[in-house]
């Protein structure tokens, strides 16, 4: 037990990449198909583990010492002494529900490849490999090595897509590469940027992202030479390379088009997960370490959430395709989660953490509610559809409750976060929210932001019913009445993610009992200067 | 030695030969290699043989002799030993033995029986040139030895003699050799006419002593540049570059592209950083402009590489394209000429590139040498170079495709991956020193996104496209090669620790005192008269 205790993330973290090796040794369509079932499964057994070692106690600062502070569970080895990188993996509430998000998610697309016929080893090999990049970035504690897992999650995804994709594959897949990349590369000079500047203040440098964060460390580097004019540059570089990936709106074209062409279960990967490691770097590194510049230019960062927000929603409801609409919901709400970071709030940003949950999980059952209707008509326009809810009731009931929780109706997930990031945004304007109180925002600025926001919500509610009605009401067609309802294997995905869905609508300390020690800890650390 | 004593003018004793045991060998190759056709009907997979015995003896003499006691000037200074001399001349060894592996993949089923021995020595003459190349800051000796590296250089290009192409692409090696090479030897006797010694680093002091730029001065430096350049093949001296990778066979491009240009930047690299620390680093207007001239050429080349790449239908074109892009990437390095003015404190750039070069030039050679194999072995199999001749690659040759595709994201710079660790390494260099290197780093930034795309066409290709053709597994050594290098990229990656300690540890150039070096046969004194056109040595 104490061995599994110290190396349980490690473990976790390389359980899926053994997996694939393994799946690669398989013979026969089943033998594969289970070998990456039972690994999955196995992942997200492991990762419910985290429970039982998880210390659901500490109060500590984000970043003091590895072993008191609110990061847990550190295993850390050196790797590459030269440059002071270390393997070094952690948790802290900001990850542990992405974790779990992310093993879970995993396990329910999984059964949703079940059948996926062109080259199906190669498909599990790069699906567990994915799996292994996307757990690594949100469980490294090490600049270097965070890099290094957010981009060796691009490879199997660009496979995935332009090997099992629609159509216009090969476009999309080298689009997402491309975009990722432009990202990635303004990340590589922030990350060996700062490494620099780290060596003036601890010999030999570090790569450490707790330590970076530390506000000893962080006033100490606000000493040094050019830090402090540097900053705004490496934060908007970063934050660049996290927009891309979430996607925030002048950086966002590269999603439709992946969404689009990727096949069902990539799609729920996609929206539910990898638009999350995005988010994920903004709260862990974008903002930990660049505390002034995030609060210098909020209101650029608060902008582009808004315009995602709006943006999003327009292009929603413009869409004929049923699977682009979702992908530009999805714009608009992680627009949510971009705003709540920039308004720099309590509430704010643990709505952005909620969000962040409650759209993996709303997302990727809206995209296996488009999949599986797409299997049985073979199209996506909504214009065609109408009257599924005759032919198909229990798959319409499930469809219902993700476009209801998508929409933001009360009782399910998708209610709790937009309305916390909207109350943090009104909160911003009191005088002694951070942004007021150093004076980089004006009451007028907070307002307008969060009640533009506001509308966001509305729009919502209207392409979403809007959908709701073309493609599941209205009078019964033809061509649709021998489709056979959702299948035992569909509604295990859609039970488990409609179960998930209202449990977190109905009991949101579901995702803040893990929140909200270390959104405090953040807060502290905005707050020394 | 007993020897000395007789009267003769100079014979070199033992210790002075112990650095250049290989070089020897190599020499003593080349002989057997001509010789053994008289023995043996076979003579083609014979002399493969010898060649590899030979480049690996070398490398072994290298291995026992160490680095540790052989550094310093030997010869009257006509040659030296250095640490990053040493570093070379290993790598260049295990990259010529695996050449001469290639070659049983790529000619030797081809090459009509005869052929082989005049292969050889070409082969290994040039990597003589090659390790001499790095050895050397006597001007004379430097431009015999670029010659050496040069002219087998050219056989081998046209060495397909019933390939039209191949004789073209010969053909036009051959002339802007020549026009390059004699520019180079204008532009060194011009040097030395105006100081009147053929000694580098006594020649940089004057140089830099010199206040009034004349034009002579400057001309002499530009031949000089662009000599080195044209084996550089940087952009503008790079048009030989994708034709002749065109016309040549594969074995030979993949020698070229890496050992031509590493022996180049190297040289390069020891030139300008004796001139440098001549300057000790100050932002002179000499070395200023000397840094931003390279820069520029750096920056120039990898993008023009990478957009040219673009439009490539033939693999060897496109990754000739790929090694002017990375050649440009590697000036970037030697750019280090000056402190930057918020360099960090004890940072040397003369160390900094030298590691950054060689760290990247170690991992460059496999990606190249890898590619080059797949190339090679699919060429093999379906008789064709274009890139379309990968498709459905992914299904009828998975491992083939699979390690194509870890060479052309290594190639990229992506991690998990040793082509990462190199770019890395150059831009942590750049970075340290800051200032205008800031620049550069944003180039080779932008040039990584332009490159994916060509790359990953390559992938495209392989995975994304089926084919009809059938499958196949590849030719054995071939495929040794390929997923050798594929293995070795993913372990320089995780033992990245290694890599950094293991090039630090021969990054240092060695720098003879100005003036103290000892008197060659070319530098008895310094000539009176500005300008004299004949070295002494040859008078």
């Amino acid at each position: 037990m104490d061995f599994l205790k110290a190396n349980l993330l490690t473990i976790l973290i390389f359980m899926p990449t053994f997996g694939m090796l393994c799946v690669l040794l398989a013979k026969g369509r089943d033998a594969i198909r289970w070998t990456a079932l039972s690994f999955t499964i196995l992942t997200f057994l492991l990762s419910l583990l985290l429970f039982v070692t998880f210390d659901w106690n500490t109060k500590g600062v984000y970043g003091y010492s590895t072993s008191g502070g609110v990061v847990q569970m550190v295993q850390e080895t050196s790797w590459i002494p030269a440059f002071n990188i270390k393997y070094k993996v952690g948790m802290d509430g900001l990850s542990f529900p992405l974790v779990i998000l992310t093993t879970f998610i995993c396990l329910l697309s999984c059964i949703a490849s079940w059948n996926i016929e062109k080259q199906l080893k190669g498909y599990m090999a790069l699906f567990l490999f994915l799996e292994t990049g996307i757990l690594g970035v949100f469980l490294s504690l090490d600049f270097f090595l965070f890099y290094v897992f957010f981009e060796v999650s691009l490879l199997p995804m660009y496979f995935l897509i332009g090997i099992w994709g629609g159509p216009r594959k090969e476009y999309a897949a080298i689009k997402f590469f491309l975009y990722t990349l432009v990202g990635s590369i303004g990340l590589l000079i922030v990350l060996i940027g700062t490494y620099l500047f780290s060596r003036s203040v601890i010999p030999g440098g570090t790569f450490d992202l707790v330590t970076l964060a530390s506000p000893e460390v962080q006033a100490k580097l606000a000493g040094v030479g050019n830090w402090l004019k540097v900053v705004p540059i490496f934060f908007s570089l970063a934050m660049v390379g996290f927009l891309i990936k979430v996607p925030a709106v002048p950086f966002h074209t590269w999603l439709p088009d992946a969404h689009v062409e990727a096949p069902t279960p990539i799609s729920m990967i996609l929206a539910a997960i990898l638009l999350k490691m995005g988010g994920y770097g903004i709260f862990r590194i974008a903002y930990p370490l660049f505390p002034e510049a995030a609060r210098s230019l909020w209101f650029i960062v608060g902008i582009v959430g808004v315009v995602s927000i709006i943006y999003g929603a327009l292009c929603a409801m413009s869409q004929t395709d049923f699977k682009k609409l979702v992908a530009y919901s999805s714009v608009s709400h992680m627009g949510f989660v971009v705003l709540g970071a920039a308004v720099m709030t309590d509430a704010g940003v643990s709505g952005a953490l909620f969000i962040m949950i409650s759209h993996g999980i709303i997302s990727a059952m809206m995209f296996f509610v488009v999949g599986v209707v797409y299997e049985r008509a073979h199209h996506r326009e909504l214009s065609r559809f109408g009257g599924i809810a005759t032919t198909m009731p229990v798959y319409t009931g499930f469809s219902i409750v993700a476009c209801f929780g998508n929409l933001g109706l009360p009782g399910l997930c998708g209610f709790v976060g937009e309305v916390m990031v909207l109350l943090g945004a009104f909160q911003a304007a009191k005088p002694d929210g951070i942004l007021r109180h150093f004076g980089y925002a004006t009451r007028g600025q907070i307002y307008s932001l969060a009640i533009l926001a506001c509308t966001g919500v509305v729009l919502t509610a209207g392409y979403m019913l809007w959908c709701v009605q073309r493609v599941y009401f209205g009078p019964e067609k033809a061509e649709y009445k021998n489709f056979p309802d959702a299948d035992a294997r569909e509604l295990t995905v859609l039970t488990s993610l409609a179960i998930m869905a209202i449990f977190l609508g109905v009991i949101p300390m579901g995702v803040f009992l893990f929140t909200n020690t270390t959104v405090a800890a953040m807060f502290s650390l905005f707050q020394v200067r | 030695m007993t020897l000395a004593s007789i009267g003769l003018p100079y014979i070199p004793g033992w210790n002075e030969l112990r650095p250049f045991w290989a070089e020897l060998i190599l020499v003593a190759s080349i002989v057997s290699v001509l010789v053994a056709p008289f023995f043996s009907r076979k003579s083609n997979t014979l002399c493969a043989l010898i060649a590899l015995s030979g480049l690996l003896l070398a490398l072994l003499s290298l291995l026992l002799i160490g680095c540790e006691h052989t550094t310093g000037t030997f010869f009257r200074s006509l040659l030296l030993s250095d640490p990053v001399a040493y570093f070379w001349k290993i790598l260049l060894l295990i990259f010529a033995s695996c050449i001469v592996l290639l070659w049983f993949v790529t000619a030797s089923p081809s090459l009509h029986e005869g052929d082989g021995p005049e292969f050889f020595t070409l082969l290994l003459g040039a990597t003589l040139g090659m390790c001499l190349m790095v050895s050397t800051t006597h001007l004379l000796m430097l431009v015999m030895a670029i010659e050496m590296a040069s002219l087998p250089s050219y056989v081998l290009a046209g060495f397909r003699k019933t390939h039209r192409v191949g004789a073209e692409a010969s053909l036009k090696y051959v002339l802007f050799g020549a026009v390059t090479s004699s520019i180079m030897i204008f532009g060194v006797s011009l040097l030395y006419g105006l100081f009147g010694t053929l000694q580098w680093p006594d020649l940089a002091a004057k140089l830099l002593a010199t206040t009034s730029g004349s034009a002579l001065l400057v001309v002499g430096l530009s031949g000089l540049i662009v000599g080195i350049g044209f084996k550089i093949s940087a952009v503008p001296f790079h048009f030989w570059c994708p034709d002749v990778f065109e016309g040549a066979s594969i074995e030979v491009s993949a020698f070229l592209s890496v050992a031509s240009k590493g022996a180049a930047l190297l040289l390069l690299l020891r030139l300008t950083q004796t001139l440098a620390q001549a300057g000790s680093f100050a932002d002179s207007s000499t070395l200023g402009t000397l840094a931003v001239l390279i820069g520029l050429l750096g920056a120039i080349s990898a993008t023009v590489g990478n957009t040219a790449a673009f439009f490539q239908q033939n693999i060897k074109r496109l990754l000739a394209y790929s090694s002017i892009a990375h050649a440009g990437y590697m000036l970037c390095a030697v750019s280090l000429l000056i402190r930057g003015n918020r360099a960090e404190a004890g940072f040397d750039p003369s160390a900094a590139a030298a590691q950054a070069l060689l760290l990247y030039l170690a991992v460059y050679l496999f990606m190249n040498l890898g590619a080059f194999s797949v190339a090679g072995v699919v060429w093999r199999e379906t008789g064709s170079e274009d890139i379309s001749a990968f498709a459905g690659l992914g299904k009828r040759s998975p491992v083939l495709a699979l390690c194509m595709a870890v060479f052309m994201f290594s190639l990229v710079g992506l991690p998990p991956l040793a082509g990462f660790t190199a770019k890395v390494n150059i831009l942590w260099a750049l970075i340290q020193n800051g200032s205008y290197w800031w620049i550069l780093v944003g180039v080779i930034g932008l040039n990584t996104i332009i490159s994916l795309y060509f790359y990953a066409r390559v992938v495209k290709v392989m995975y994304l496209e089926d084919s009809e053709a059938p499958e196949f597994v590849g030719q054995p050594i071939g495929l040794a090669l390929s997923v050798g290098s594929a293995v070795l990229l993913l372990v320089l990656f995780l033992g990245w620790n290694g890599l950094t300690n293991l090039t630090s540890g021969y990054d240092k150039l060695y720098m003879a005192p100005a003036g103290n070096a000892v008197p060659g046969m070319a530098d008895v004194t310094p000539h009176p008269a500005s300008v004299v056109l004949l070295p002494d040595a040859v008078r």
